[in-house]
C-alpha cells in the first residue's frame, strides 16, 4: 500500500486537480455565453441583415459564373421599407441591366407570418403579373441566390442551436421545422459578434454534403449600419458562384408609401432609383 | 538461306524452343494489362474534326452521359403507386456517388409552370412530394400535357411509360451505378416493369460480354481446331505442335498489343480467334506433306528437310499476302480496325516464322516409335477413310471434263452477285450488336415504342463570326474615348481596350466612370453605354425574333417528315412560358415579338428552380443553340434521312445570313465513321488487291498465272457480297472487316494449287496426270485448311454479340466457298488455257 501511496496516487491526485480546473474553466465559458438566448442572436443577425434604418435604397449588381466560367451580369436597384423592424417590409426591385429586360420590376410585400404578395411588370411583353407565393427557394433572376436569400429567410421557420462561439463570432446550426418544403437538411452560419451579420452560410443536404455557402466578403458601415457591399453564394453542386454588390446606398429617406403600389411598377419612381452622392 | 532456317531449327532443338518459350512469356506477362475499350466514339481518332465538335457541344451545353431508368405501367404510370415509385427511385439515385444531381431529371425534381388564376402565375415542383390521391396523379397528368419539353421524354404521349435520366460523372462508373439503382428497385414494392439503359450501360455491358466472349469463345475455338486435327492425323504428340505454334502466336499478338498501350476494343477483342486457325494452317500443310511422304526407315531429319524446303515458298508467300490484306486494314481511318488489321497482320508473319522454326524442331525429335504409330493410324485411316480422296477425286474429272461449264457458272455467279451488290445497305447501329433477347435491345425496344426516341442527335445552330462584330465595336469605342477629358478613368479605358476585356465588363467600368464624370464626359460615356448596348443587342442573336422564328420553321419541317420522334428546343421554351405568363392558352403559346420580350421570358424560366436547365439548350453568350433531336431509331440510315431533310429545307429556305449549323451527338458520329469506314474498305480493298496481285505475278513469274491466282479470290469476295446484298444483310462493321479477310486468306488457296500444279507438271510434264495427282496429296491438303479454318470459326456462332457472330457465319461461308472455287475453278480455267500456259 505504501507504494501505491507514494508513487501512483500523488500523479492521479494531480490530474484530477487538473481535471476539475479544466471542467470549472469551462464551465465559466459556457456560463459566458448562457445568458446570450440563441433567439435574442437570431433576431438581431436577422434586423440586421435585413432591417437596418427605417427604409432605404441601394445599387445592386450581380456577376452569375458557371462552372464553365462564363459570366451573366444582372444590375438593378431595390428599394425598401419596413413597417416594423422584424415585421412587414415592401421592396421595389427595377432593373436597369442587361439592357434585353431594362425596366422590369418586382413588386414585393414582405410577411413574416404568413404568405409574401408578388408583383412583377415585364415591358418586353407589355405585362404585370402577380406571382403565386409558391416556392421562394427557387433562383433569383437565374443567380446561385435564391429569392428567400434575398428577401430574408423567417427565423420562425427554423430551429436554431448555438454550437460555439469565439471572440469573433457565434456559430449556429439551424433545422427547418418543416423540411419536406425545403431542399436542405439543415445549415450551419457564422455571425460576427460586433455586427450581428451573418458573415457565412452553409447549407448542407441529408447526406450532411454542402449545397450552398453564403459568404460575406465586404462590409462597410454607411450612415452607423453595417452594411455587406459584397457577397458571394457558391453552388457546391452545380459548380458556379454568384457575387452580389451593393453600391451607393442610403438609408432613412422617409420613401413614402405610394412607392410601394402596383402603380410603380409601369411607372418606377426615377427619384429613388438615382443614384445621389449623399 | 532458308535451308539454313531449317538447319537451325533441326539441329539446334533447344536454342528453338527457348527463343519461342522466351518471346511468348515476356509478352504474355503484358496481358493483365488488359484495358477494355467500348466507345464507338473511338471509331474515329481523337483528333477527328467531328468527334472534337461533339464533345466540346457535349461540354458546352452540359450534356452529359445519362443512364435512362424506364418505368412501364400497362395502363398509365399516372397513378399514386406508380409515382410514388419513380420518387423513391429518384430520392435514392440522387444519393448515389457519381451522379450529377443538378442535371438528373425526374418528375420529381422538374419544375411546373402553372396559372393560379388569370393573373397569376405560379412556379413551383412538378410533383414535390408523390401524390396520395387518383386526382392529385391525373393533376400530374394534365400538367406535364402542357410542358412539351417534358412530354414524351420524361412520360410518354400515351402515358404507359415514365423515365428517370441519370446523367454521370464518369462513363466508367456506370456499371456500379446501374447496380446500385437495380439493387434498389428489388427493394421498391412496385407491379411496374423496370428498364434500365442508355449508352454508357450499353457500352458498360458490352465490354463485360466481350471479356466473355474472349474467355470462352477463343478457347473453345482452340478446342475446335485440336480435334479436327487429330481426326485428320490421328496422333496426339503430332497434332499438339501447330496448337503450340498456335498459342504462341496468339499470346504473344495480343501481349504485344497491350504492351504497345493500346486498348482492346471490338475488333481487337477478335484477333485471338482470327489468328488461332490461320496460324496452324501452315503447319498442316507441313503435316500433310510429311505424314504422306515419310515412310519408316527413311531418315526423319532429311523428310522434314525436304518437305519444309519445298513448302517454303508457298507458305510465305501466303503469309505475306494473308498479311497484306489485314495489313491494309490500315488504310481504313478507323484506328480499333487499324489496330486489328496491323497486329492480325503481325501475328500471322510470327506464326510463319514460329512454323518454320518449331515444326521441324519438334518432328524431328519425335520417337521412331511414335512416327511409327503416326503412319500405321494415317494410313490405315486414309484407306479406310477416303471418302474425302475419293470426292476430291471426283471433282477432279469434273472441273477438267466440264471446264466450259463450270466457267459459264462462275461467270454466271458473279453476275448476279454484282446485281446482288448494288443492294447492300450501308447501316449500322451499335445497340444492335447485342442480341435481340438481350435486356439491353428489349429495353431499347420497349422505350421506343412508348417515347419519343432514346437515340439523340444534335443540330447546332450558331451565329457566325460573333469577333469580328467584337473587334468592330472596340475600333469605334477606341475612337470615342478620345474625346474624354484627361482623367485616371479614361486612361483605364483605353488600357482594357486594348487587351481582350470582356464587354460587360466594360460596362460596369463605364457605368462607374460616369458617376463621378462631368457632365460633358457624362454624355460621351452615355453615347459608350448605348453603341455597347446596340451591339449587345446584335451579338445576343439566339435572342432575335427572326432568329427563332426560322429555328421554328425548321424544327416544325422536321417534324413534319415524321422521321423525328421530338425536338427539344429554346423556342418551345421560350414560348411555354409565353404561354403561361400570358392565357394559359395554345393561342399564346408563340414566340414573343421583340428581343426584349424574348430575354424577359427567358429571365422568368431563370427564376424556377432549375436556371440551369436553360443552358442545356442555349449558350448564356446566345450566340450557339442546340436542336435536341429524339429518334426512334439508332440506325444511320435514320440518322442519314434526317440529314438530308434538314439539307433540302436549308435549299428552299436558305440560313439566314449570320447563322450556321454543324452537326453532333452519338447518333451523327456513328454516321460519320461508318462513312469513313467504307470508303476506308474500299480503298484498302483495291490498296490490297493490287499488291497481292503484283505479288502473284512476281511469284509465278508470269502474268497469266498471277492473274490466274487472282480469280478464286475475286469470284469469292464478288460472291460473298453478293448473298449480302441479296439477303440484305446490313453492310456493317464485321461485314466491311471481310473483305480483307476474304482477300488474304482465299488466295491461299490458289497459291498451294498453281505453285504445286506447275511443279507437278514439271516432273510429269502431262497435263491429265498432273490433275490426276492435284486432286491427291495438294488437294488434301488444301480441303483440310479450309475445313480447319471454317470449323474453327464456328465458336464465335455461340458468342453473345452479334458482330463475333457475322464474322463466324460469314467466314465459314468464305472459306468453304474459296476452296470450292479454287478446287474446280483453277482447274477448269486451266484446262482451256493449257495450251497458253502449260508448254512442255
Amino acid at each position: 500500500m505504501k507504494y501505491f501511496d507514494s508513487k501512483i496516487l500523488k500523479p492521479v491526485q494531480r490530474l484530477f486537480k487538473v481535471v476539475v480546473i479544466g471542467l470549472s474553466l469551462l464551465g465559466w465559458s459556457f456560463a459566458i455565453a448562457e445568458p446570450k438566448d440563441v433567439s435574442e442572436i437570431i433576431e438581431k443577425a436577422n434586423l440586421a441583415s435585413y432591417y437596418a434604418g427605417a427604409d432605404g435604397r441601394t445599387d445592386a449588381r450581380m456577376k452569375i459564373v458557371d462552372s464553365q466560367d462564363r459570366a451573366q451580369y444582372r444590375q438593378f436597384v431595390i428599394v425598401r421599407k419596413d413597417n416594423s423592424d422584424g415585421g412587414e417590409q415592401q421592396y421595389l426591385v427595377v432593373f436597369s441591366r442587361p439592357a434585353d429586360v431594362r425596366d422590369t420590376v418586382f413588386l414585393v410585400h414582405k410577411k413574416p407570418t404568413s404568405d409574401d404578395d408578388r408583383w412583377l411588370y415585364l415591358p418586353g411583353l407589355d405585362l404585370v403579373k402577380r406571382i403565386s407565393a409558391g416556392d421562394k427557394r427557387t433562383s433569383f433572376v437565374g443567380s446561385h441566390f435564391f429569392y428567400e436569400d434575398v428577401s430574408g429567410r423567417s427565423p420562425q421557420l427554423d430551429k436554431h442551436e448555438l454550437v460555439k462561439e469565439d471572440n469573433d463570432y457565434f456559430y449556429l446550426k439551424h433545422f427547418p421545422k418543416q423540411p419536406e418544403t425545403v431542399e436542405f437538411s439543415f445549415y450551419e452560419s457564422k455571425i460576427s459578434k460586433s455586427t450581428y451579420l451573418p458573415m457565412r452560410v452553409t447549407y448542407f443536404d441529408t447526406n450532411k454534403q454542402p449545397l450552398r455557402t453564403m459568404e460575406v466578403n465586404e462590409v462597410e458601415t454607411v450612415e452607423g449600419y453595417p452594411t455587406v457591399t459584397e457577397s458571394k453564394i457558391t453552388d457546391h453542386k452545380l459548380n458556379g458562384y454568384t457575387i452580389m454588390q451593393f453600391r451607393f446606398m442610403n438609408y432613412d429617406l422617409s420613401i413614402p408609401e405610394s412607392v410601394f403600389t402596383e402603380r410603380s411598377l409601369r411607372n418606377p419612381p426615377e427619384e429613388w432609383l438615382k443614384r445621389t452622392n449623399q | 538461306m532458308k535451308d539454313k532456317i531449317i538447319h537451325f531449327s533441326i539441329n539446334r532443338a533447344k536454342q528453338v524452343y527457348w527463343l519461342i518459350a522466351l518471346v511468348t512469356f515476356s509478352l504474355t506477362a503484358f496481358i493483365p494489362l488488359i484495358q477494355i475499350d467500348t466507345d464507338p466514339e473511338n471509331m474515329l481518332p481523337n483528333d477527328q474534326p467531328d468527334r472534337v465538335f461533339h464533345n466540346s457541344v457535349k461540354e458546352e451545353f452540359r450534356l452529359h452521359d445519362m443512364i435512362v431508368v424506364g418505368v412501364v405501367n400497362e395502363n398509365s404510370i399516372y397513378n399514386p403507386e406508380s409515382l410514388k415509385a419513380i420518387d423513391q427511385l429518384t430520392q435514392y439515385i440522387l444519393t448515389i456517388e457519381g451522379v450529377i444531381q443538378p442535371d438528373l431529371m425526374s418528375l420529381s425534381v422538374v419544375d411546373n409552370i402553372t396559372q393560379v388564376d388569370r393573373g397569376t402565375i405560379r412556379f413551383d415542383w412538378l410533383m414535390k412530394n408523390p401524390p396520395e390521391s387518383k386526382e392529385k396523379a391525373l393533376q400530374i397528368k394534365s400538367d406535364v400535357k402542357r410542358l412539351p419539353l417534358l412530354l414524351d421524354t420524361l412520360v410518354s404521349n400515351d402515358d404507359k411509360a415514365a423515365s428517370i435520366y441519370v446523367p454521370i460523372q464518369d462513363k466508367d462508373e456506370s456499371y456500379r451505378i446501374s447496380q446500385e439503382i437495380n439493387s434498389y428497385l428489388q427493394t421498391i414494392n412496385s407491379q411496374d416493369a423496370f428498364h434500365i439503359t442508355g449508352l454508357p450501360v450499353a457500352e458498360d455491358t458490352f465490354g463485360f460480354e466481350m471479356f466473355v466472349q474472349m474467355g470462352i469463345s477463343a478457347p473453345m475455338a482452340a478446342a475446335m481446331i485440336f480435334i479436327l486435327m487429330f481426326l485428320f492425323f490421328r496422333n496426339l504428340t503430332f497434332v499438339i505442335a501447330p496448337m503450340i505454334v498456335a498459342m504462341a502466336t496468339v499470346l504473344a499478338t495480343m501481349g504485344l498489343l497491350i504492351a504497345f498501350g493500346f486498348t482492346v476494343h471490338i475488333m481487337s477483342s477478335m484477333i485471338a480467334i482470327f489468328l488461332m486457325p490461320i496460324a496452324v494452317v501452315d503447319s498442316v500443310h507441313i503435316m500433310s506433306e510429311f505424314a504422306d511422304r515419310y515412310k519408316p526407315g527413311l531418315e526423319v531429319k532429311k523428310v522434314i528437310e525436304e518437305v519444309v524446303g519445298h513448302l517454303f515458298r508457298p507458305m510465305l508467300f501466303t503469309s505475306i499476302t494473308s498479311t497484306v490484306g489485314f495489313l491494309s486494314l490500315s488504310l481504313t481511318p478507323i484506328p480499333p480496325v487499324q489496330i486489328f488489321g496491323a497486329f492480325v497482320g503481325f501475328g500471322i508473319l510470327l506464326a510463319f516464322i514460329w512454323t518454320i522454326l518449331f515444326m521441324p524442331a519438334y518432328i524431328s525429335r519425335m520417337s521412331e516409335k511414335q512416327l511409327l504409330a503416326l503412319q500405321t493410324q494415317i494410313h490405315k485411316h486414309e484407306s479406310a477413310d477416303t471418302r474425302l480422296s475419293r470426292t476430291l477425286k471426283r471433282l477432279g474429272r469434273f472441273s477438267v471434263g466440264f471446264s466450259k461449264s463450270i466457267v459459264l457458272l462462275f461467270i454466271g455467279v458473279v453476275i448476279v452477285s454484282w446485281y446482288g451488290i448494288q443492294k447492300i445497305e450501308i447501316n449500322d447501329n451499335p445497340v444492335r450488336w447485342f442480341k435481340e433477347e438481350h435486356r439491353i435491345r428489349v429495353a431499347d425496344k420497349v422505350l421506343n415504342e412508348h417515347f419519343a426516341g432514346t437515340y439523340n442527335a444534335f443540330l447546332v445552330l450558331s451565329m457566325k463570326d460573333p469577333e469580328s462584330q467584337k473587334s468592330q465595336l472596340t475600333q469605334i469605342l477606341k475612337e470615342q474615348i478620345t474625346n474624354l477629358s484627361e482623367s485616371k478613368e479614361k486612361d483605364e479605358l483605353v488600357e482594357k481596350l486594348s487587351s481582350d476585356v470582356s464587354i460587360q465588363e466594360l460596362v460596369i467600368d463605364i457605368d462607374n466612370a460616369l458617376f463621378e464624370a462631368n457632365a460633358a464626359d457624362q454624355k460621351i460615356y452615355e453615347n459608350l453605354l448605348l453603341l455597347i448596348e446596340k451591339y449587345q443587342s446584335n451579338i445576343n442573336y439566339f435572342t432575335q425574333p427572326e432568329t427563332l422564328e426560322y429555328v421554328e420553321s425548321l424544327q416544325e419541317h422536321l417534324m413534319q417528315t415524321g422521321l423525328i420522334g421530338k425536338v427539344n428546343s429554346l423556342t418551345d421554351l421560350i414560348k411555354t412560358v409565353n404561354r403561361q405568363l400570358y392565357s394559359g392558352q395554345a393561342i399564346d403559346f408563340r414566340l414573343p415579338d421583340s428581343q426584349n420580350g424574348i430575354a424577359q421570358a427567358l429571365i422568368q424560366f431563370q427564376s424556377s428552380h432549375r436556371p440551369q436547365d436553360l443552358w442545356h439548350l442555349v449558350t448564356p453568350d446566345y450566340q450557339k443553340t442546340v436542336l435536341w433531336l429524339q429518334l426512334t431509331s439508332g440506325d444511320n440510315q435514320a440518322m442519314n434521312q434526317v440529314m438530308t431533310e434538314v439539307d433540302q429545307f436549308i435549299e428552299q429556305k436558305p440560313l439566314p445570313e449570320q447563322m450556321e449549323f454543324r452537326w453532333a451527338g452519338k447518333t451523327y458520329i456513328n454516321v460519320v465513321w461508318q462513312e469513313a469506314m467504307v470508303s476506308g474498305m474500299l480503298d484498302s480493298l483495291i490498296g490490297a488487291f493490287i499488291v497481292v496481285l503484283v505479288m502473284m505475278i512476281i511469284l509465278f513469274r508470269s502474268i497469266s498465272f498471277g492473274v490466274l491466282a487472282m480469280l478464286p479470290l475475286s469470284i469469292t469476295i464478288t460472291f460473298i457480297y453478293g448473298v449480302i446484298g441479296w439477303i440484305g444483310k446490313d453492310y456493317d462493321m464485321p461485314i466491311a472487316v471481310l473483305s480483307a479477310l476474304t482477300l488474304g486468306l482465299s488466295v491461299d488457296f490458289a497459291i498451294h494449287f498453281i505453285e504445286r500444279a506447275r511443279a507437278l507438271f514439271d516432273q510429269t510434264g502431262d497435263f491429265k496426270q498432273m490433275i490426276g495427282l492435284m486432286f491427291d496429296e495438294p488437294g488434301r491438303a488444301i480441303s483440310r485448311n479450309a475445313i480447319v479454318i471454317a470449323v474453327g470459326f464456328t465458336p464465335l456462332l455461340l458468342a453473345p454479340l452479334v458482330p463475333y457472330i457475322t464474322v463466324g457465319v460469314f467466314l465459314a461461308t468464305i472459306m468453304a466457298a474459296s476452296a470450292l472455287v479454287t478446287l474446280l475453278m483453277l482447274p477448269a480455267a486451266m484446262n482451256l488455257l493449257k495450251a497458253f500456259i502449260f508448254k512442255p
